[in-house]
């Protein structure tokens, strides 16, 4: 048992967090905010990319560091805490996924990733669906048809990965977004994330995997999601416990209200209980473990600490939490897509108790 | 970061499972099994403490020179949580919190004389700290021990729920000795142990809404050498701080909660409904699952992080406290949710007919209050997180 982190695990955090806490101020967030901007700041890729961060699951033959999935969800983490306007959780995911299922060629692409100049994407969700595997969009032929919708940075992606019916059972396909077969039609994401409506019109795939990697993918990126939001959950508790302690009213500070000061430390403890779940997630996921259980229960964590947290922060800043001059508010909007992205609390949560009803309810390790 | 037993630690729980199973006998558990027994002191109870002592392990995470085995925090909980998932009343508070606190502060005689009797299970400890006007604002005890000549005191008040006075072999005193409006209420407070067949010491019951009983105690022109105090005179209040912050660690295990939850799923599976459908099959129960576990998840997280935080040791006093409290009320939740299921049948006691799963959560539903208030109430805990954890101003008192 050990929850601590190795030398080279603390280099990464401390490196992500000085780049990232220099170059995503408010300002630098605030030329995305409504949409003002396309939001990605291709400055802070090719930084990332140079420091090698960008690398960091990326096989070390290819131009990468050669860590696994604990080292970039360090990395996820720091990018949630500041919100950082570049895709890292879609793009090094998905590499994640090419690495682990694709051919030579794909493999090759996986130094652009590390440089920074192969995004990669992925498209889960659909109108009327719920979560990954009911995708409806299917391949027949050889040919993709159907829509996938929220995708992120679709319109800057090399390559898509795309979980489609094939036959009786999905399966994840790799496709290629600027092929003359596919439209993108740009949507208004809450977060001002760019995310895209993807037509697909007898769109040319490469299989990668079968219904396992559909699962493989849909794990890591939603622990992905968890090891993002931990990193917001953080800086937003910490941000009200220092706006509490500064302002004051009645001639004391505000935090010196129980009230108040017990509110902050529920929130301390939903931040600290989605750290966990999703520390073991993640530590499962880079051991080869099974850890269907433990990312249901992770994301569940996600969705409900995120909600909670998000309304009692906004709250305890009085109107600061909502004025759109003080960071606090884009947190809120990362609370909810990130609830709502690969799976709400409650289908986690289905999905969880057929787990269980299945045997699988040995929660000791 | 590895979250997962080395396959030492994996052997070492499978090895207590077996070895609880066999202490746990028939005999035994139907002589725990009545109201306001349940803590133990009856004479299969004492036999078993003694063979814990025997085999070695109540002095797991005890240093050698004390016969103790020296392993590691992670080793010591794995025990707890083990030892509490079989449901054996261990009397954690004499070995994991007073004793360490009177290894760290009694005089050598005190110490040779009492710790190797914890260690072997021949005693027990029972805490005398609060009163009917002192509980949270503990330092406003009014209990006074008087000098009597140079060498003896005499001690007169009352205490409040000191569970196990019925039975244990000491008491773990803490008195008023100085002058509170010239020292400060807590440079005034010693801390004593004192046999508890001593003359002036007597005891009546309180019962529990758990069944669990706890005691008023009372001292009454108690006359005891000087050699009793632990600590110096008028320095009480640290021994009682490092007592208490031992004790915090012990009250949250996450053992019972994923047995029940085990035992739970176990009972679903194999319960049929009307309509021939199994119950664990019901959308419904498999939801109320669901969520109880992903709770669970947190708290055995918690605890096996405080465990290796404990043996690095780098405890965060606020992440104690998050345990305490997230663990506390989540087994409040857990418990209702775990008694849905099995429906109105979970209310029957473990001496009726008819009853389910041995009547364990018809008893653990009344039993989980004293968690959120016990061992230092949740708004405390919370406003150590805020200053501690937060480091937000403490808030205002009187």
């Amino acid at each position: 048992m050990n929850f601590g982190l190795t030398d080279e695990q603390k280099d990464i955090q401390n490196l992500a967090n000085q780049i990232l806490g220099d170059q995503v101020t408010p300002d630098e967030l605030h030329k995305y905010d409504m949409w003002a901007q396309e939001r990605f700041n291709g400055a802070l890729w090719a930084q990332l990319a140079d420091a090698g961060l960008l690398g960091i699951a990326v096989p070390a033959e290819q131009g990468g560091m050669g860590f696994g999935f604990a080292e970039l969800a360090l990395f996820i983490e720091e990018c949630g805490r500041v919100l950082a306007p570049v895709p890292a959780v879609p793009s090094l995911v998905a590499a994640l996924a090419v690495h682990k299922f694709g051919n030579a060629e794909l493999q090759a692409m996986l130094g652009g990733v590390a440089s920074g100049e192969v995004v990669l994407t992925a498209a889960f969700h659909e109108e009327h669906t719920y979560n990954a595997y009911e995708a409806q969009i299917a391949v027949s032929g050889g040919k993709l048809n159907g829509v996938k919708m929220c995708v992120p940075y679709a319109n800057i992606a090399t390559r898509m990965l795309v979980v489609a019916k094939d036959g009786a059972d999905v399966a994840l396909f790799i496709v290629d977004p600027k092929d003359a077969s596919v439209t993108l039609t740009a949507l208004k994401a809450t977060t001002y994330e760019p995310q895209f409506n993807v037509a697909f019109n007898n769109t040319p795939v490469q299989k990668l995997g079968g219904r396992d990697a559909v699962q493989y993918l849909v794990e890591h990126y939603t622990t992905a999601l968890c090891a993002y939001q931990a990193g917001a959950l953080e800086k937003m508790v910490q941000m009200t416990a220092k706006y509490s302690s500064e302002r004051e009213q009645f001639n004391v500070k505000i935090a010196t209200f129980q009230a108040v000061g017990h509110r902050v430390a529920n929130c301390y403890m939903d931040a600290k209980c989605l750290k966990l779940v999703t520390q073991q997630a993640v530590d499962r996921l880079a051991r080869g473990d099974d850890a269907a259980a433990e990312v249901h229960a992770a994301k569940m964590w996600l969705g409900d600490a995120s909600h909670r947290v998000s309304y009692a922060t906004q709250h305890l800043h009085g109107g600061m939490g909502v004025d759109r001059d003080y960071p606090l508010w884009r947190f809120a909007l990362w609370a909810k897509q990130n609830e709502l992205a690969l799976g709400s609390s409650t289908q986690h949560q289905i999905a969880l108790g057929e787990l269980i009803a299945a045997g699988n309810y040995d929660i000791d390790w | 970061m590895q979250l997962s037993f080395t396959p030492e630690q994996e052997a070492l729980r499978q090895q207590l499972r077996n070895y609880f199973k066999d202490l746990m006998t028939p005999e035994l558990k139907a002589e725990l099994n009545h109201d306001f027994k349940h803590e133990g002191g009856g004479p299969l109870w004492r036999e078993a403490m003694r063979k814990l002592g025997r085999d070695g392990w109540i002095g797991l995470g005890w240093e050698k020179e004390y016969g103790g085995q020296e392993k590691s925090p992670i080793e010591q909980y794995i025990f707890f949580s083990e030892i509490m998932k079989a449901g054996f009343p261990f009397p954690f508070l004499t070995s994991e919190s007073v004793g360490p606190a009177l290894a760290q502060f009694g005089s050598e005689s005190l110490k040779k004389e009492i710790i190797p009797k914890i260690l072997a299970g021949e005693i027990s400890i029972c805490i005398g700290y609060s009163e009917p006007g002192s509980g949270t604002d503990l330092a406003s005890l009014k209990t006074r021990a008087v000098k009597d000549g140079d060498d003896h005191y005499i001690i007169n008040g009352q205490k409040m729920w000191t569970s196990l006075a019925e039975f244990s072999d000491y008491v773990w005193l803490a008195c008023r000795t100085g002058d509170p409006e010239t020292m400060g209420k807590h440079g005034s407070i010693s801390m004593f142990l004192i046999p508890m067949s001593h003359p002036g010491i007597s005891v009546t019951q309180v019962k529990t809404l758990g069944s669990v009983r706890t005691n008023a105690t009372y001292y009454e022109n108690v006359r005891v050498p000087k050699e009793w105090m632990v600590g110096k005179e008028n320095r009480g209040w640290g021994v009682i701080m490092s007592q208490l912050n031992r004790e915090r660690l012990a009250l949250v295990t996450h053992g019972p909660i994923v047995g029940i939850f085990r035992k739970v799923c176990e009972y679903a599976e194999n319960t049929r409904l009307a309509n021939g459908q199994r119950l664990i099959d019901q959308d419904w129960v498999k939801m109320k699952l669901a969520k109880v576990r992903a709770g669970a998840e947190a708290i055995k997280l918690i605890c096996y992080k405080q465990a290796w935080s404990i043996a690095q040791g780098g405890l965060d006093m606020a992440e104690a406290s998050a345990a305490k409290v997230y663990g506390s009320e989540y087994m409040i939740e857990a418990c209702r949710d775990l008694m849905e299921i099995l429906g109105q049948s979970a209310t029957l006691h473990s001496h009726s007919e008819a009853k389910i799963l041995e009547g364990e959560l018809e008893r653990l539903y009344r039993t989980l209050s004293i968690l959120t208030f016990g061992g230092g109430t949740n708004e405390i805990q919370r406003d150590i997180i805020s200053i501690f954890g937060l480091n937000m101003p403490r808030p205002l008192r009187a």
